[in-house]
């Protein structure tokens, strides 16, 4: 039995590769997609695993917005030779050339020591405290090219006047986020504290890095700083370096992999369209087996096997090819990192692939191959009539196949909540344009069409054999993807870069102490802003106890996606309530609680409005009380309101209001928004720095317009991956067009035969082809209107744009390539004279 | 109503040139019943085929009601078929994704006939299948389909029947309901009508046979 399966399955797989070149070519595409995205995947994070330590900087880091209370010195490994130590301030400064230029720069000021780990390239070369120190500081290129700047030049920073001695090839610890404020200044330690911008309660990151001795533990030094230092100093091992980093690019090739997703389940389609002609052309044969005495198991092994070898073929093809993909994948997605990602091939990514694409392949082949059970011996009797199967359709497999392909979806995803909602947004589409297609194909079976090019077209949707369902599936899904995703990046790019620079401040000042208030306001009064500075006071403060209970150190370094439990909190006070927030629940207080709250003595406590997603996440209702460390002064406020804040309003908003007095005392400064005329914001910023050089100004609109930058590569490369899909999803048109090339050719040799000129029969195909694509277009960007609705409302808060010439878009270019490939894939047949194909020749 | 002269087909064969037919030449009057016998391979459905413009030939001249065929372009040749020709062929050759009713239709919609649906429906009562109307090929016997197909070669009432075995797949009861509307339709309409068969029964009710043998005429009685 064996024998016969294993003998049964080779023969036909010899002789079908050419028959299953569409099947072969849709796995392909599907696995290239994964494949390509998950071998890039696999090089960023070789790449930040072998750079960890230069990328943060050291084996062990402290991080604060406040300085270390202790000498680090003190804090020696456990158990081994001190470390080395070097400690870094970073923060963001108003550089300026003349009176006239100012540029907002990123300032990191560096110890003796700095990098413990990496190399800091210059130019020129040389030991870092010949390069700075004494007035001298390194400047990344950027700068110089804004500026207007050479090497030898002067620039001032703050109340220092500072001589430009090289520039910044490569610095190994960038933070490397997705995109950064300005160009970076590197300065010595004691020429920063030279420029008067470390005041109270400025912006300030205090980072204090360790080199450990060979052989210490990293994670017990860490714990046991965690241990010993406050909770506002965060504490990391290398292994967590770049958290933020991590966890965007977690993210974005996660979802780039569900995209690639796509690509397979698209293709997959493809292979039970292939599979089911391979089937219904073997029905004779299966049939003459059976009457021999070969029972359906067997035969069922046989082809499933024969499905295998071929999905395992077109996977391996695809893994080849998307190995060999990433490299074109790569570029548009390093751009948005300042690392060189060193591309690699990745077995894992390969095996991972060849197993999804196996795995679809027996999933999306099963349905049509359970029709051999159904096969009657009895048919090798009956000819003429359309082969007729016995016994029920298996409804039963349908659950086995819909939880294989959920299963697929969530390892991919690698996240029961984002696998859970793929496979049943997935299911949902694919139910959604099944319906669609069946209610097409109703639809052309019920309209009467007046030319005959166009009933005749029609009719081929839903004549006997036709393929329309599952093209109609296939396209749909494909435009699905590239409309929702066009859909999305539109309504992103309006929110965040269209509308912000329509409504949006042109600056947000920060850093303005309270003896600069009145300053600061009479300036921007006087340089041409076009309303009254709006200054809001803030205090900078870390979260060390939710009603009362301590957050464990542990807790703070361990998690990383506990990010509310360990981010700076930035708190005002306010007698009212802000603009764009709205009470959700309690109530705002009176003058009289406030100050009832403030009074020395006064047993009341604080009170706070905190935003209710942040409370939320807290666990923090009504009545509760949170306890913020303010410069190593513990406040407990009690929770009077919660609130709703529209984060979309482009203002300062705050996760935190304190009442009125409750933070008397507490280092304060004001940040400030200023609306300005584009023409008078260089004058306003220059003015401001030359008074008041420690207030660094924020440009809005030009931040937004690297917001833009960094969407437009995303996009890019999710459209990049999602083209994939649109490959798999003609290839399927294709493959459906070449199973049925017989039987269009045939069609059209009649219809010649009858009379019709080559033209009419082109019609008939095109019109055929067109209606699919228009149909396929409609279904699909109605769908994409649909997620990417849902996307907007539910994952980013932003409203819904009616997007009118996008939607419009999917459904012509669906029908322009439908079109396309039902022209490539008919045109020979118009060529042929009919008495040959008539008579068989 | 024919007028064939000279006519030549050679095809290429399994690598080697078969002449199917050699310097065939044949005159039809218009109304008249011709059958075309002779064994399996003596040429009949390739000339047969010539004659309705469904390929080109090797050498020589063909002339239907006034129409050099032979000097016509692919798309000419299908206008021709639409206006001059009715064609039945062995294997019926109905549009496989058209229903019966539809299949009768399509000369009539390809000539713009207005009416064409009210046609094809009185068509097929005439043959029989009113009932049918609305099935596929597939869903139809063989002398179902045979008869849709006659009833298609009638539908533009062509000057011209051309029909290659029209009985070559039917039982022989069919068979005699498909001659009888052929033949019907050479006594009653006037159509010239020119079969092809290798039945010497059916040659019988002819005005006259003519044999090929090895794609040359034989005999013309």
């Amino acid at each position: 039995m064996r024998r016969f399966v294993l003998g049964l399955a080779w023969r036909e797989t010899r002789g079908a590769w050419r028959h299953f070149g569409y099947f072969l070519a849709c796995v392909t595409l599907g696995v290239s997609a994964l494949v390509g995205v998950g071998s890039f995947a696999d090089s960023l994070e070789r790449t930040v695993a072998r750079s960890a330590k230069s990328l943060m900087g050291g084996d062990v880091e402290i991080r604060s917005t406040q300085p270390l209370p202790e000498d680090p010195a003190a804090l020696a490994a456990p158990g081994s030779g001190p470390p080395a130590v070097t400690r870094v301030r970073e923060l963001v400064a108003m550089a300026q050339a003349s009176p006239d230029e100012t540029q907002l720069v990123e300032l990191k000021a560096v110890e003796r020591g700095y990098p413990l780990y990496g190399t800091l390239v210059t130019d020129p070369a040389g030991p870092l405290d010949r390069l700075i120190g004494g007035g001298r500081v390194l400047v990344h290129d950027s700068l110089l090219t804004r500026l207007g700047l050479r090497v030898g030049d002067r620039l001032r920073i703050g109340d220092a006047l500072l001589t430009i001695a090289g520039r910044i090839v490569t610095e190994p610890d960038r933070a490397v986020g997705v995109f950064s404020l300005g160009p970076r200044v590197m300065i010595a330690a004691e020429d920063l504290d030279r420029t008067g911008l470390v005041r109270p309660g400025s912006r300030v990151r205090y980072r204090t890095l360790f080199r450990l001795p060979a052989g210490a533990d990293p994670a017990a030094f860490r714990d046991a700083l965690a241990a010993r230092l406050p909770a506002a100093q965060r504490v990391h091992t290398y292994a967590q370096a770049q958290p933020g980093l991590r966890r965007f690019w977690d993210q974005l090739t996660m979802y780039l992999g569900l995209t690639g997703l796509v690509a397979l389940m698209v293709g997959g389609i493809g292979v039970a369209v292939s599979v089911s002609a391979f089937v219904k052309e073997k029905l004779p044969s299966i049939a003459i087996l059976k009457a021999l005495g070969a029972g359906s198991r067997p035969l069922l092994a046989a082809y499933l096997l024969q499905t295998l070898l071929l999905g395992l073929g077109g996977s391996v093809a695809g893994a080849i090819l998307g190995s060999l993909v990433q490299p074109l994948l790569a570029p548009a997605l390093t751009r948005l990192l300042p690392i060189q990602i060193e591309l690699a091939f990745s077995l894992r990514a390969v095996l991972r692939g060849v197993a999804m694409g196996v795995g679809v392949t027996a999933l999306y082949a099963l349905w049509p191959l359970l029709a051999i059970r159904r096969v009657p011996p009895s048919m090798i009797l009956r000819h003429e009539i359309e082969p007729r199967l016995v016994g029920r359709r298996p409804w039963a497999a349908t659950v086995p196949i819909a939880a294989g392909l959920a299963a697929l979806a969530l390892w991919q995803a690698g996240s029961w909540k984002i696998g859970a909602l793929f496979a049943g947004g997935l299911g949902a589409a694919l139910v959604l344009l099944a319906a669609g297609a069946r209610g097409v194909i109703a639809l052309a079976r019920r309209v009467r069409w007046r030319a005959p090019a166009w009933r005749q077209g029609a009719a081929n949707l839903h004549r006997p054999g036709s393929h329309a369902g599952p093209v109609l599936i296939s396209l749909g899904l494909a435009v699905m993807l590239v409309v929702s995703i066009a859909l999305l990046d539109r309504s992103l790019r309006a929110e965040l870069v269209d509308r912000g620079a329509g409504q949006a401040p042109a600056f947000f000042f920060i850093d303005i102490q309270p003896d600069q208030a009145e300053t600061f306001a009479a300036l921007v009064a006087a340089h041409g802003a076009a309303a009254p500075a709006e200054l809001t006071p803030v205090v900078r403060s870390r979260l060390t106890a939710i009603n009362g209970e301590p957050i464990a150190p542990r807790e703070r370094s361990g998690r990383e996606d506990a990010w509310y439990l360990t981010r700076e909190y930035v708190l005002t006070w306010a007698a009212t309530p802000p603009g764009h927030n709205t009470l959700v629940a309690g109530r705002w207080w009176t003058p009289e609680e406030a100050a009832r709250a403030a009074a020395p003595g006064s047993r009341g406590e604080p009170l706070i409005s905190v935003e209710e997603e942040i409370a939320r996440q807290l666990g923090v209702g009504l009545g509760g009380t949170l306890t913020f460390d303010i410069q190593g002064v513990p406040i407990t406020a009690r929770v009077s309101s919660l609130r709703h804040v529209d984060w979309r309003s482009l203002s300062s908003n705050f996760f935190v209001i304190f009442s009125p007095g409750a933070l008397e005392g507490a280092p304060t400064t004001f940040i400030a928004t200023v609306r300005a005329r584009p023409e008078d914001e260089g004058r306003l910023q220059s003015a401001v720095v030359a008074a008041l050089p420690n207030v660094t100004a924020i440009p809005v609109r030009e931040v937004l317009e690297r917001v833009g930058a960094v969407l437009d590569q995303i996009a890019l490369a999710v459209r990049l991956v999602a083209a994939f899909s649109v490959g798999a999803g003609l290839v399927v048109m294709a493959g459906a067009l070449a199973i049925t090339r017989q039987q269009r050719l045939y069609q059209s040799v009649i219809l010649k035969a009858l009379g019709a000129t080559r033209g009419f029969v082109a019609r008939v195909f095109a019109v055929e082809y067109a209606l699919l694509g228009a149909a396929g277009g409609l279904a699909g960007s109605a769908l994409a209107a649909a997620l990417a609705w849902a996307v907007l409302r539910w994952a980013f808060d932003v409203p819904w744009r009616w997007a009118p010439g996008t939607l419009a878009a999917g459904v012509l270019a669906a029908t322009g390539l439908a079109l396309l490939v039902g022209i490539l894939g008919t045109r020979r047949l118009l060529a042929r004279r009919p008495l040959g194909v008539l008579r068989g020749e | 109503m024919i007028r064939v002269q000279s006519l030549s087909m050679r095809l290429a064969s399994g690598g080697r040139a078969v002449d199917v037919l050699t310097d065939v030449s044949l005159e039809v009057p218009a109304g008249q019943f011709v059958a075309i016998a002779g064994p399996s391979g003596s040429g009949k459905s390739t000339l047969l085929g010539l004659i309705a413009g469904l390929d080109q030939p090797t050498a020589g001249r063909i002339e239907v009601a006034g129409v050099v065929v032979t000097a016509l372009d692919e798309d000419a040749l299908a206008r021709f078929r639409r206006d001059h020709v009715g064609y039945v062929f062995q294997s019926f050759h109905l549009v496989p994704t058209l229903t019966a009713l539809e299949n009768v239709a399509v000369p009539l919609e390809l000539a713009g006939d207005a009416d064409a649906e009210a046609r094809a429906r009185a068509l097929l009562a005439e043959v029989g299948l009113a009932e049918r109307a609305h099935h596929y090929p597939v869903q139809l016997s063989g002398g179902e389909q045979q008869r849709v197909a006659v009833a298609r070669a009638l539908a533009r009432r062509p000057p011209l029947l051309l029909a290659d075995e029209p009985t070559g797949n039917l039982d022989s009861a069919t068979g005699k309901q498909i001659i009888d509307l052929l033949v019907g339709a050479n006594r009653r309409l006037g159509r010239t009508l020119v079969l092809v068969t290798h039945d010497p029964a059916l040659a019988a009710h002819a005005d006259r046979v003519v044999t090929l043998r090895d794609g040359r005429i034989v005999s013309d009685e």
